[in-house]
């Protein structure tokens, strides 16, 4: 089976949970204090679908977000953009817009866009009526989906909707242009077989 | 913007994110100091910073004669020293180092449908209209990014919104684009006129030329209505669709503002040597694994008023028509025998390598190519420094591709962004639009305790890194740089060398035209280096400066293009837009010297060189004198490799990929003239090459080109 590899960018406010829903999707596993993503330049995991195995290597912001400075290159070749909130604070709803505004001037024309409204574990104190944010998906025709990285909710459900939504290869022939990208390891045709 | 207050105590504060200042600040937190690291602009990379092409108006109304320089309110804020300390002011104002920005625009206007309006006297008088600071608004000098592309950007999203719902575009899309496209020249009066209008006490020239002669080359252009060709940032062939048929039709200016973001124009126009200091940076430390690159794919040169393409690889020498069979067999026996050091040489030390290459008899054509083209030396250049650049050349050929340079897909502005990735990564945090007003100083020791931020908050650090443009003069040991550079950046609409490809990546050397002028380099990316949009070319010319960028790059882009100065220059691409600057050169900024404490360390900003060795040198240099002890930008861990075992996340050290297969690595290229040439002089020097490597870095197993994911399915 091919293995496609997919650029995955994590975008919203700074403890919304993007780093909780990647380690709950990559390691099954959840840490009450994560520190921010020390050492971690991106985190993968390869999901089938289809008759291709998609590998998803997915980007944290590394803490750039927090004062607004994410550079223009975390957005090249994303493949999608996982924007997340949370629902138990309005305003890193309100936030998303700017967020989806970023994407549209920096990320690639393409781009699958999924909306996460995470930490819904915390339904009583919600402040984000899921109808709303549902809509407001839509109406971006984005991916929508409500998840808890704390109870292992929707975090797969999340990564299997992205991996529908990406198109499949045109002109997979098509390769005058090769770019690629500079490594120790040896092509990996000759690395391993799969 | 951010209201969250900065930490107040830190290892490391950076000022600047151009290359030097990003590596530097990677490299410490790579070992676990924690850095600070600000910018004052909006954007990274300072003075490597590339631009969309709006972006790039912007910044040239921010350049221009007779904007407002941008200045922070000044603040007292000496409440906030400390006993035995004073206080050093750093540079408040943009001390920029660009002068002479001029900008002409030889397409039209507007789309060709709209012509027959625009073509009327009056507007083709634009051109002479005193349009002053016209629309400049302060919004657009200060928060570029922003109010330059708002427009864009909405209707981007309605056009998104609108294709993925009903697919492909129709009719009535495009009439809808059509009038978008209007109201964009029409109702932002402030962005043409940043081009078209603005006279600035330096002149800021322009012309609208409505050259609608035939174009020579036919492109096939993006007809209009289309909707915007799906493009992913991804590599992939972003040719113009070849389903449309070619319509011979130059890009109006609308359509270059239209498609914007499709341009990623670097202030700095350099290449990769394969085998360069900052290849084997990216490799060494993995910060590689954040960008992809490109081979740069011709070599050419410019003489008797053509350009020819210069056989390099063993393969170009063999297949080239312009060589004869006996030139053939010289230049391979010259590239074989260079790589050793012979008697012969020694004799010419000292003495211009133009005279050895003629005690060589090569004639003329092979003493061209090797002067010019792969030593990149002038008729003074010594032969010791002749032969090492030579040298470098044929050592970089066959790592990657057939020449020995890489471009990264979306310019070079990406490399300091991916340092500055790799800081963040490891713990550093990152603030733009955000600066140092002073520096705090210990009087006894004379050393920097912290830096008090724009906002008037005391950071507490053991050392400075600072860009040369945030000192102020007074404090530096030559008031202005010796040396500048002249620079052009045009927007044509075909290659200086057409052939089967029309994705081609070229290197072009151009002689000086008369003794002692300077020599150009030009550089022009196809837009499959996600520089430029469909149907263009993006050329960057530079050269040390004699004059103003106009005086000395204008003849040779009026010789090598078509532009409304040019004659009898059929076959010559046209050029749509162009713009002219001189810049610093970073190699004669000093960065010693300087009155300031001693833990405070200074970066030159970028130098005129074709590689990046001045700039990697100089971090290194700054990264030893912070902590002499610790290793420079160690391999970061794969991201498989980490272990999350519960409590934190850790990181092993160990290195990536030393037990996997290493494989002889030369790729397809191997043709490089040397190695194989005659004898086994080239072999050898390979080898040697590679032990020295594994000796030195037992990591560096083999670096092998991996594809793209794009390519390999």
């Amino acid at each position: 089976m091919a293995i496609r590899e997919l650029k995955v960018c994590l975008l919203g406010d700074t403890g919304v949970g993007k780093s909780s829903i990647v380690c709950r999707f990559v390691q099954d596993h959840f840490d009450h204090n994560i520190s921010p993503t020390i050492g971690a330049s991106f985190l993968t995991k390869t999901v089938p679908c289809g008759n291709e195995l998609h590998k998803f290597l997915i980007w944290d912001t590394a803490g750039q977000e927090r004062f607004h400075s994410l550079a223009p290159m975390y957005y090249r070749g994303s493949a999608a953009a996982v924007i997340v909130y949370d629902i138990t604070k309005l305003d890193s709803f309100q936030t998303l817009k700017k967020w989806v505004k970023e994407l549209k001037e920096h990320g690639p024309e393409d781009i699958v866009v999924a909306i996460a409204g995470n930490k819904n574990d915390l339904g009583d104190i919600r402040e984000v009526p899921m109808k709303e944010a549902k809509e407001f998906a839509e109406s971006i025709a984005a991916i929508f989906i409500e998840t808890s990285a704390r109870n292992a909710v929707n975090v797969e459900e999340l990564f299997q909707k992205i991996s529908k939504q990406i198109p499949p290869l045109e002109n997979p022939e098509v390769d005058s242009n090769e770019s690629f990208k500079l490594t120790r390891q040896p092509p990996p045709s000759t690395r391993r077989c799969c | 913007m951010a209201s969250e207050d900065l930490p107040s105590e830190f290892d490391v504060v950076i000022l600047g994110t151009g290359l030097a200042e990003s590596v530097v600040a990677a490299a410490c937190a790579r070992v676990g100091q924690r850095v600070l690291h600000l910018d004052r602009k909006s954007y990274y990379a300072g003075s490597w910073a590339s631009f969309t092409f709006n972006g790039l108006l912007s910044w040239i109304q921010e350049h221009t004669a007779g904007s407002q320089p941008e200045t922070e309110e000044l603040h007292d804020w000496s409440n906030l020293l400390e006993d035995g300390e004073e206080m050093i002011c750093l540079s408040n104002t943009n001390s920029a180092p660009f002068s002479n920005v001029q900008v002409y625009c030889y397409t039209s206007e507007k789309d060709e449908e709209e012509e027959d309006e625009a073509r009327s006297p009056e507007a083709l008088n634009t051109t002479e209209e005193e349009g002053g600071r016209g629309g400049g608004d302060e919004d657009g000098v200060t928060e570029p990014a922003e109010s330059h592309t708002a427009e864009l950007k909405e209707e981007e999203e309605e056009e998104g919104g609108e294709r993925r719902q009903e697919g492909a575009a129709d009719a009535q899309e495009e009439e809808r684009e059509e009038e978008q496209e209007e109201e964009q020249v029409e109702a932002f009066p402030s962005r043409p006129q940043v081009s078209w209008g603005d006279r600035g006490p330096h002149q800021l020239q322009k012309t609208c030329g409505l050259n609608i002669l035939h174009c020579p080359i036919t492109q096939a252009i993006q007809t209009e209505g289309e909707g915007p060709e799906p493009e992913s940032g991804q590599p992939r062939p972003s040719a113009a669709p070849s389903q449309s048929e070619p319509v011979k039709k130059k890009i109006s200016y609308a359509q270059l503002l239209k498609e914007g973001r499709r341009f990623n124009i670097d202030l700095v126009s350099k290449l990769m040597y394969s085998r360069g200091s900052l290849v084997d940076l990216l490799i060494k430390s993995n910060v590689s694994r954040y960008a992809e690159f490109k081979n740069v794919t011709r070599i050419l040169t410019y003489r008797h008023g053509n350009v020819e393409q210069v056989p390099c690889s063993r393969a170009d020498v063999f297949a080239s028509r312009q060589l004869s069979v006996v030139e053939k067999r010289k230049l391979m026996r010259f590239l074989t025998s260079c790589l050793e050091e012979t008697q012969e040489e020694q004799a010419f030390a000292g003495r211009p390598y133009l005279e050895f290459l003629r005690d060589q008899q090569l004639g003329d054509n092979l003493q061209h190519f090797l002067l010019h083209s792969i030593a990149m030396a002038t008729e003074d250049t010594p032969t010791e420094e002749g032969l090492a650049s030579t040298r470098h050349f044929l050592r970089c050929l066959g790592r990657y591709g057939n020449t020995p340079f890489l471009f990264p897909l979306y310019g070079l502005g990406e490399i300091p962004q991916c340092f500055c990735r790799m800081c963040a990564v490891f713990g550093g945090i990152y603030c733009l639009r955000h600066s140092v007003h002073s520096l705090l100083v210990h009087k006894d020791t004379n050393r920097c305790k912290a830096v008090i931020d724009s906002r008037g908050q005391r950071i507490s650090c053991s050392h400075v890194v600072v860009e040369d443009g945030y000192v102020e003069a007074a404090r530096k040991p030559t008031a202005t740089p010796t040396r500048f550079l002249s620079r052009a950046v045009l927007i044509t609409d075909g290659s200086v060398l057409s052939s089967e490809s029309d994705q081609q990546v070229s290197l072009v050397t151009v002689p000086p035209s008369e003794a002692g002028g300077p020599s150009v380099r030009l550089v022009e990316l196809c837009p499959s280096t996600m520089t430029c949009m469909p149907g263009t070319y993006l050329v960057h010319l530079t050269c040390q400066s004699v004059s103003s960028a106009y005086q000395d790059l204008s003849p040779v882009v009026t010789r090598m293009f078509r532009t409304p100065e040019s004659h009898d220059q059929e076959g010559r691409p046209s050029v749509l837009w162009c713009l002219y600057f001189n810049m610093a050169d970073g190699s004669a900024v000093e960065v010693e010297g300087h009155d300031l404490p001693s833990n405070v360390y200074v970066c030159s900003g970028p130098d005129g060189g074709l590689g990046h060795q001045h700039a990697i040198g100089q971090a290194e240099a700054i990264f030893h004198k912070i902590l002499p002890e610790d290793e420079f930008c160690p391999p970061a861990p794969n991201p498989e490799d980490i272990i999350y075992d519960g409590e934190t996340c850790t990181s092993p050290l160990g290195e990536e990929g030393e037990e996997r297969g290493e494989e002889e690595g030369e790729g397809e290229g191997e043709g490089a003239g040397e190695e194989e040439g005659e004898g086994e002089g080239g072999e050898k020097e390979e080898k040697e090459q590679e032990e020295e490597e594994e000796e030195e870095e037992e990591r560096d197993g083999e670096v092998q080109e991996k594809q793209s994911l794009k390519s390999e399915e």
